[in-house]
């Protein structure tokens, strides 16, 4: 085992050209492990089970394949191989997608710029350019992009990515009507079918505050036209909802919603008096549990249904409610967990702004999971939504068809947003024109070097991927050399074809991520020249 | 130069929507509707005569409908279709007996109909509504559902749909807010942007040969008319500054861009452009300027002589000859 290893318990400091050669070395093993998954004609990586007698884990994942080697037994190795590992596994958490495209691309990069330092080339002058040719190349992508619409060219880009005929036809269905943006959950269905159902309007996490109003023969409470009171205040006394009651029978208000952290016993059963109920039925709410993005819910259930919410950091009071402080929508439902809505009647202009901002918020925010979070609270903005039951003959069948719905989701969801490319290596193919003529508008010798390397790079995929489908790359670039652009070799036809005519296409957030990342960090080790080794370092299995 | 022709009805409310099947017969056979605060009202004699369509409906006090459409089909299907505050209600036989289609509460607010140009083979009906989006009929009116995916405003003000919808599938809400598109026969809605901002669409026009020209127009509550040739990605203001409030109504010649004609209802007039939409004039210059128009309809376009009914703010109809 590697921590009993002598080279594991000392300190030391590693010098070029030792360095560069394990280090290169380690990412040989990641990538060699990586390259036989990428293309439709792909092959698994099995990995041993950490406990004996149980069955082989089959993996098709560039990133989740990454994840499972640690601490190769040469601690300069490892250090290249988890480098590396990291990278992937942030494109993996960033599109779900990519990984083994873009271990390719770094492979091909820092193995040729290697070779260049190697014959006396400056490292940084080829990191300065290759990160400003990264720049030119991504610019170049966003040139050949193309919308993704239609069921039917969304049931054909899912089934490229998951190969499951029924799941990329329930995908293409919900989001042909949700989407880039609507809400799609994917749970575990109760049998071995694949649904998908839609559902009008919108819906978050909550429920009652007091399950039995739910009641013995429904589990559901349906409103029409009810109001909305919107609250981050905890309710403790009856005295303190008099005054809403009041203002909401007076305005002859007949249901109300009433959204709030937490309601006392005391209160509550106030709401559930006979007296009381006949002249209005008040729902009370829980607002969603996760009190760090609490005060955002609110505020977009508010733009929702109007209204102006009741909220302890501005010191408002239940007793001081107005009714401008009540949202209305046309219906809305309640049970033990979730709040809907249909129709809000908030200001429509109002909403499409604050939607509007959050788009740009998206765009702007270079986090993953800041992107995501802004996914989700538009997804509870957009009206209508989705779940997809996910059905398998076997519980581990179910959850790696989950799995695979998710990111297959993911990937989908980026390409409704961002736009599709040539698919089968054709994207990066195409971006060979571009590079050969910087070469020939290059002033020195590191800037032209940085531009070949890429030109090879780019090729990498392609090669990669016809190698695994059994074919010589060789002979199908020649071929391809005398077709226009975006036609690609279809390795499961077995022709050269246009690749968007044919549905092969892939998202461009996962081509230039990849591309993105494989450049950047390929730059980055080139100018690696010293390795400080600790002594023992403690074992870590995630990627930080 | 149009001649006027001045044939009053008697009536006592607002008109909301003119409507006639298409063709449009000839003398008696010139069947027409008119969606009014007071009820629905036939003509079956172009305009020059009217009485309730409700008459079987036995209502004791006015049901005011908002807008009126009527199968394509009308001669072998006459089917009308009134909405109203409160829902659709449906007639087979041309007006003369009716059925309130069943909608979920609360009932909606039906400010818009539109029929799909295959209805004869589909049996699809739009709905634009107050608060409740767009819903959609696939039965010929019977029964309604929602069709809101995507659509952010629920205030519907208008629809249009495309001409060549059997194979687009294309359809445009005008809201409160702007203006959504469906390219999946309404199944889900993208927003359009414009270049005025979150405005009320009052009033769509799309062309006749839209799979080929993309040209359509959206009237605005107080920015005037707005005009797209690529199927509403990019927009311009046409008409500025003489268009430069609400647009209720946009007609396109039947003939469109052949003959490049746009007649629209601005501020309670008529004016029409014979450039698609480059200039613009009065029209019929012999029609009063005190008269507040609220809907025309040209049931054989804009040519020389056609017929054209004219609804007043004040409840009556009139009928011209351009």
């Amino acid at each position: 085992m590697p921590k009993s290893q002598s080279s594991w318990q000392s300190p030391g400091v590693k010098f070029h050209p030792t360095l560069q050669r394990g280090f290169q070395r380690g990412v040989n093993q990641l990538v060699n492990a990586i390259r036989p998954t990428l293309g439709p004609r792909s092959r698994n990586v099995v990995n041993q089970p950490m406990i004996q007698g149980k069955m082989p884990e089959f993996l098709d994942n560039g990133a989740v394949i990454a994840r499972r080697i640690i601490m190769l037994p040469d601690r300069v190795e490892d250090v290249g191989a988890m480098y590396l590992r990291e990278m992937l596994w942030k494109v993996y958490e960033e599109v779900g997608d990519g990984t083994a495209t873009a271990a390719v691309l770094f492979h091909a990069i820092y193995d040729q710029g290697l070779r260049y330092i190697a014959a006396g080339g400056n490292a940084m002058l080829l990191r300065r350019h290759l990160e400003h040719a990264a720049q030119i190349l991504l610019e170049a992508l966003n040139g050949m992009t193309r919308p993704l619409s239609g069921q039917p060219a969304l049931a054909g880009f899912a089934y490229s990515l998951c190969q499951d005929a029924d799941l990329a036809n329930a995908l293409a269905e919900a989001f042909d009507v949700l989407g880039a943006e609507g809400r799609l959950e994917i749970r575990a269905g109760r049998s071995q079918k694949l649904v998908l159902e839609l559902f009008d309007g919108l819906y978050w996490d909550g429920g009652l505050l007091n399950h039995t109003m739910a009641g013995y023969a429904s589990s559901k409470i349906l409103l029409t036209e009810p109001a909305f009171l919107i609250t981050d205040l905890e309710i403790k006394e009856p005295e303190e909802l008099v005054p809403l009651l009041d203002l909401a029978c007076g305005a002859g208000i007949r249901s109300l919603i009433l959204l709030a952290t937490r309601m006392s016993d005391k209160a509550l059963s106030l709401l559930l008096l006979p007296a009381n109920r006949q002249h209005i039925q008040v729902v009370p709410v829980k607002a969603p549990s996760d009190s760090a993005s609490l005060r955002e819910c609110l505020e977009d259930i508010a733009k929702l249904v109007g209204g102006r919410p009741l909220l302890a950091a501005t010191g408002d009071r239940l007793e001081a409610v107005r009714l401008e402080n009540l949202g209305y929508a046309r219906r809305a439902w309640a049970d033990k967990e979730y709040l809907g809505l249909e129709a809000g009647q908030g200001d429509p202009r109002q909403l499409r702004q604050h939607i509007a901002e959050l788009r740009r918020a998206m765009d702007r925010a270079d986090e993953a999971d800041v992107r995501q979070h802004l996914q989700k609270r538009l997804s509870r903005l957009i009206y209508g939504s989705a779940v997809l039951w996910v059905g398998a003959t076997t519980p581990v069948a179910l959850e790696a068809r989950q799995e695979l719905a998710k990111r297959t989701a993911s990937a989908v969801r980026g390409a409704l947003h961002e736009g599709v490319l040539p698919g089968g290596g054709v994207a990066l193919l195409n971006l060979k024109l571009v590079l050969q003529e910087k070469v020939r508008q290059a002033q020195d010798m590191d800037e032209i070097v940085a531009y070949k390397i890429l030109l090879k790079a780019v090729e990498a995929p392609l090669r990669t991927l016809l190698t695994n489908a059994g074919y010589r790359p060789e002979t199908i670039l020649a071929e391809m050399a005398h077709c226009p652009p975006d036609h690609g070799f279809d390795v499961m036809g077995g022709e050269v074809k246009d690749m968007v005519q044919a549905g092969i296409v892939d998202a461009t957030s996962v081509v230039k991520l990849a591309l993105g990342k494989a450049i950047h960090s390929a730059a980055l080790a080139l100018t690696v020249d010293v390795l400080i080794q600790r002594a023992n370092p403690p074992m870590g299995l995630k990627p930080q | 130069m149009p001649t006027l022709v001045v044939t009053e009805a008697q009536a006592e409310d607002l008109v909301y929507q003119l409507a006639a099947p298409t063709p449009w017969g000839r003398g008696q056979r010139a069947a027409c509707f008119a969606a009014r605060m007071s009820g629905l009202y036939l003509s079956l004699d172009g305009g020059k005569t009217w009485e309730t369509a409700y008459r079987t409906l036995n209502l004791t006090e006015p049901l005011p409908t908002l807008c009126v459409a009527l199968s394509p089909n009308f001669k072998q299907e006459p089917s009308v279709f009134a909405g109203y505050n409160g829902g659709v209600l449906r007639s087979l036989d041309g007006g003369q007996t009716w059925e309130n289609s069943l909608f979920s509460a609360p009932p909606p607010a039906v400010v818009a109909l539109v029929a799909s140009p295959n209805y004869a083979k589909d049996g699809l009906l739009f709905a634009g509504t107050l608060a409740d989006g767009v819903l959609y009929s696939a039965d010929r009116g019977a029964h309604w559902q929602t069709g809101n995916f995507g659509l952010i405003d629920m205030n519907v003000l208008c629809l249009a749909i495309s001409p060549g919808f059997e194979i687009d599938r294309t359809l445009f809400a005008g809201t409160q807010s702007g203006l959504f598109c469906s390219q999946n026969a309404g199944r889900s809605w993208r927003e359009v942007a414009l270049p005025i901002g979150y405005e009320a669409i009052i009033s769509l026009a799309v062309s006749p040969t839209f799979a080929e020209d993309g040209a359509l127009f959206a009237g605005t509550e107080t920015q005037g008319l707005l005009g797209s040739t690529d199927g509403g990605q990019h927009w311009q203001q046409l008409g500025q500054p003489t268009l430069s409030n609400s647009i209720n109504q946009i007609l396109l010649s039947p003939d469109f861009p052949r003959e490049p004609h746009l007649l629209v209802l601005h501020e309670g007039e008529v004016f029409i452009s014979m450039n698609s939409g480059a200039h613009w004039r009065r029209w019929p210059e012999t029609l009063s300027g005190n008269t507040t128009i609220t809907n025309v309809l040209t049931p054989r376009g804009f040519g020389s002589g056609a017929p054209v009914l004219i609804g007043l703010e004040d409840g009556r109809t009139l009928r011209v000859l351009a």
